[in-house]
């Protein structure tokens, strides 16, 4: 279980903590994501058709090595209509139930959440933010105050996302130079960094707590050490960090650096 | 039989010495890179010759080289020559009773631009800053000149465009030979499954592999021309191209690919099990159109590469409707399998072995792959450690254990002499339960979360947990490396003291045990077969009855039946042949 943030007010002092005592090996890693249950139970029951079908298959050919193995008569057919159609229909049921199952669930968790970008952009309370992948960071972009994006008041963190806990966050997401792959593994939320175009996904965090972004495109030499940090805060304590990083920034804010102003006007859905 | 035979036997022995030497060379950079994930940085035993600054503990640099050209040499280098140059060039033309393949010159001129190639690749090692180190799949921008400016990227791009040449000169070659060298009265209905998969496989050659090489033409002109096909962001200049493009060239034809790799070995699967359970295939005709759909099926899913790509919903649930759809006809064909093994005689040779151990990687390769076929459970499975152990499991394991299904099946007919049947069984074996070791390691650490092609995956607090099962599973990639001794030594000693073989140990029908020597002189055949039946005729009564074997040779006259209509008919036409050849 991953350790919440204790001190509220003080975010800073908290660290990524997925390793818990009770990590296991063989377990997706921990879900702090509101939706990402869905597809934990989606691939439980994956498993459990997988296992099903591996115990099948294999002890089918396991019982018939045993029983025919140099028995004293083979038949000599190539199967009959009967048998052949019970092997099309053995495989077409199994087909229809295994890929049936996946195909619908799937579709479900696409339908209401994945591709349902109408989420964050009809909650009031929805945060937006800006990432540029580089080589081998994450630059992430908050509006500010003013909810303007490449504006004085824009808050800019490296490899440091934070998210207010229990609302939907909305990201857009571009690539500076190379191919990168933005994954929050705790919130099962994957998607290409790519040089060019925009690509945009969301996420709600179920609670409060620090957790890690990784990199899961090769994207060179460093691409290892392409981690970045989210913390999922109280809807009060990411509002004053917010409020006194915008102070910060119009103070820092540079007209001339170009460079700095990476950012863009917020894509529609 | 010199290096310039234009004799088929002669091309596949040289894409068998070839191909198994880069085998052992993308093998060893495998244990490298295993190496790195068991003991990060720690100095890797017997590499400190080639890597001295670091006293041969691997550095990121090195270590992206490491695995992309173990992905490159294992696919283009390894196994397609395998596979194809080596078991197909030498079985097809024997299987369907032909003299050579249809165009001799070109299957020569293609082992020799396969070897350039590979002299490319092995070149890279050798210049400044190293081989390719863009992944195998080498995405642009990553791998333009921008990111990765070395000699090496360029020589190993020419190097797979290279091998790609080469696949489709045999894949056209096998097409043409198949649709017009079949011997007299060798109907489509009696090909050995074998050459149906090598069929369909080649068809796939032909129509895809030009799709890789237009991406990497394209990617070619990027590095060295100026162009700006695949740039974008902060390298163009200018307008820029789009990289997404390129991911849906390479993908169109690495997802044929992987069924290009796979299908020569379910033929082979297809026929073993037949052979060895000493009947006929159950459903023959089901599990060669079974085969033809997967492989019409194959350029219709590769987006599910791409579902995290940021695709449209619209791409995206087509790709996964197709995605899914494409197991309907691998069940039927594996379901095929078991049913030809019940109510057989079941052998357990060393190719037996090695067939019923490819159904078992590649059933569980397949069966692990369902949840990576639709999006939503692809979301955390994607891009870790759990893809790599399912395509392992089908593409590595299972090609790996059928090319050795098929080397242990012809191996007395190439060289004519026996391995030695005790230490093959060691070998296949071992090597199954330890491919189950490693890839099942695998699957376990990528659905804990453990991302593909780290340096150091445990930079990751969330997967420092992972250690010690890391370290189990490079334990059994180091033993299946030692398990491969096995094999060298068999191979050796056989081929310096084995015994002679005979003439058809294993007691089958196919063409090329039955009307060929071992191994087969020049032109195959004293004289052209004329085929009378299929290729499993086992355990059929009247045979028998009348010559009391279990088997008959796809040519062999039954007496008595000699003189009903279909053999006539094939011995009509056998004039009309002969007087063309």
């Amino acid at each position: 279980m991953s350790t919440s943030v204790e001190e509220k007010s003080q975010p800073s002092s908290d660290t990524p903590t997925s390793t818990s005592t009770s990590a296991r090996t063989l377990a997706l890693p921990e879900d702090a994501s509101v939706d990402g249950h869905r597809i934990d139970a989606l691939l439980g029951w994956s498993h459990r058709f997988e296992a099903g079908m591996a115990a099948l298959a294999l002890g089918w050919m396991v019982v018939a090595v045993w029983r025919f193995r140099g028995s004293k008569r083979a038949a000599s057919d190539g199967g009959t209509k009967r048998s052949r159609a019970w092997v099309l229909g053995l495989a077409l049921s199994t087909f229809l139930v295994v890929d049936g199952a996946l195909l619908v669930g799937s579709e479900g968790y696409l339908r209401d959440v994945l591709w349902n970008l109408d989420v964050p952009a009809k909650d009031p309370r929805t945060v937006r933010i800006e990432i540029n992948a580089h080589q081998w960071s994450w630059e992430a972009r908050y509006a500010g105050e003013d909810g303007r994006f490449n504006t004085p008041d824009d808050v800019v963190t490296w490899n440091d996302l934070r998210v207010p806990a229990g609302v939907p966050v909305w990201v857009q997401l571009v690539s500076t130079d190379v191919v990168h792959g933005f994954s929050l593994p705790n919130f099962r939320v994957k998607l290409d960094a790519i040089p060019g175009r925009v690509n945009q996904t969301w996420f709600r965090a179920a609670r409060e707590g620090a957790w890690e972004v990784a990199c899961y495109q090769h994207c060179g030499t460093s691409h290892y050490r392409m981690r970045g940090e989210l913390r999922a805060l109280s809807a009060e304590a990411y509002a004053a960090w917010l409020r006194e990083a915008g102070r910060q920034a119009v103070q820092a804010y540079d007209v001339d650096d170009s460079a700095a102003h990476w950012g863009w006007e917020w894509k529609a859905p | 039989m010199s290096l310039l035979s234009l004799d088929h036997k002669a091309v596949a022995r040289r894409y068998l010495w070839s191909g198994l030497g880069f085998l052992l060379l993308g093998g060893l950079l495998a244990l490298a890179i295993r190496w790195q994930w068991a003991w990060p940085g720690r100095s890797v035993p017997g590499l400190a010759w080639a890597l001295p600054e670091s006293h041969g503990a691997l550095t990121p640099p090195t270590y992206t080289a490491v695995f992309t050209m173990h992905g490159l040499v294992m696919i283009f280098f390894a196994v397609t020559p395998l596979l194809f140059g080596a078991l197909g060039h030498f079985v097809l033309p024997l299987a369907i009773g032909a003299r050579g393949l249809a165009f001799p010159r070109l299957s020569a001129l293609g082992y020799w631009v396969y070897a350039l190639g590979g002299v490319l690749m092995l070149a890279s090692f050798a210049v400044r800053l190293g081989p390719a180190s863009a992944g195998w799949t080498a995405y642009p921008p990553l791998s333009t000149s921008a990111f990765t400016p070395g000699l090496g990227q360029t020589l190993v791009t020419v190097a797979v465009l290279c091998a790609g040449t080469s696949a489709f000169t045999y894949g056209l070659n096998f097409v043409v030979t198949v649709a017009r060298c079949r011997a007299p009265g060798m109907t489509w209905g009696r090909l050995p499954l074998t050459v149906w998969g090598l069929f369909f496989a080649s068809v796939l050659n032909v129509v895809f592999v030009p799709v890789l090489a237009a991406a990497t033409v394209l990617l070619l002109m990027d590095r060295l021309l100026g162009t700006q096909f695949f740039i974008a962001g902060a390298a163009a200049v200018g307008g820029g191209g789009d990289p997404v493009v390129y991911q849906h060239l390479f993908w169109l034809f690495g997802h044929p690919e992987v069924y290009i790799l796979i299908l020569p070995a379910w033929g082979m699967v297809g026929d073993l099990v037949a052979f060895f359970s000493r009947k006929p295939a159950h459903g023959y005709r089901l599990t060669a159109g079974a085969m033809g759909t997967v492989s019409a099926l194959s350029g219709l899913v590769y987006a599910h590469h791409l579902f995290t790509s940021g695709m449209s919903p619209l791409l995206g649930r087509t790709f996964m409707v197709l995605t899914l759809l494409i197991s309907l006809p691998a069940e039927v064909m594996f379901l095929n399998w078991l049913m030809t093994l019940w109510r057989g005689s079941v052998r357990l040779t060393s190719p037996m072995l090695a067939a019923l151990a490819t159904m078992v990687v590649f059933g569980l390769g397949g069966i692990t792959g369902l949840a990576l076929g639709a999006v939503a459970t692809d979301v955390p499975l994607h891009g870790t450690l759990w893809v790599v152990g399912h395509f392992h499991l089908t593409m590595g394991a299972a090609s790996f254990l059928g090319l050795f299904a098929g080397l242990y099946f012809w191996f007395p007919k190439m060289f004519g002499r026996a391995l030695h049947e005790g230490l093959a069984k060691v070998h296949v074996l071992s090597s199954a339960v330890l491919f189950l070791g490693v890839f099942g390691g695998q699957l376990a650490a990528g659905y804990a979360g453990q991302l593909r092609r780290l340096y150091d995956p445990y930079q990751y607090t969330y997967l420092k947990h992972l250690l010690p099962l890391n370290q189990w599973t490079t334990v059994c990639a180091f033993l299946l490396g030692a398990a491969q001794v096995v094999f060298v030594v068999n191979l050796v000693w056989t081929l310096r003291r084995g015994r002679a073989a005979e003439a058809n140990p294993w007691q089958v029908g196919t063409l090329e045990w039955t009307c060929a020597s071992s191994p087969p002189g020049e032109g195959n055949f004293t004289q052209v077969p004329v085929v009378l039946r299929g290729p499993h005729a086992l355990s059929q009564p009247e045979v028998l009855e009348q010559l009391g074997r279990d088997w008959i040779g796809q040519a062999e006259v039954l007496p008595g039946v000699a003189r009903e209509g279909a053999g006539e008919e094939a011995l009509a036409t056998v004039s009309t042949v002969r007087s063309v050849t």
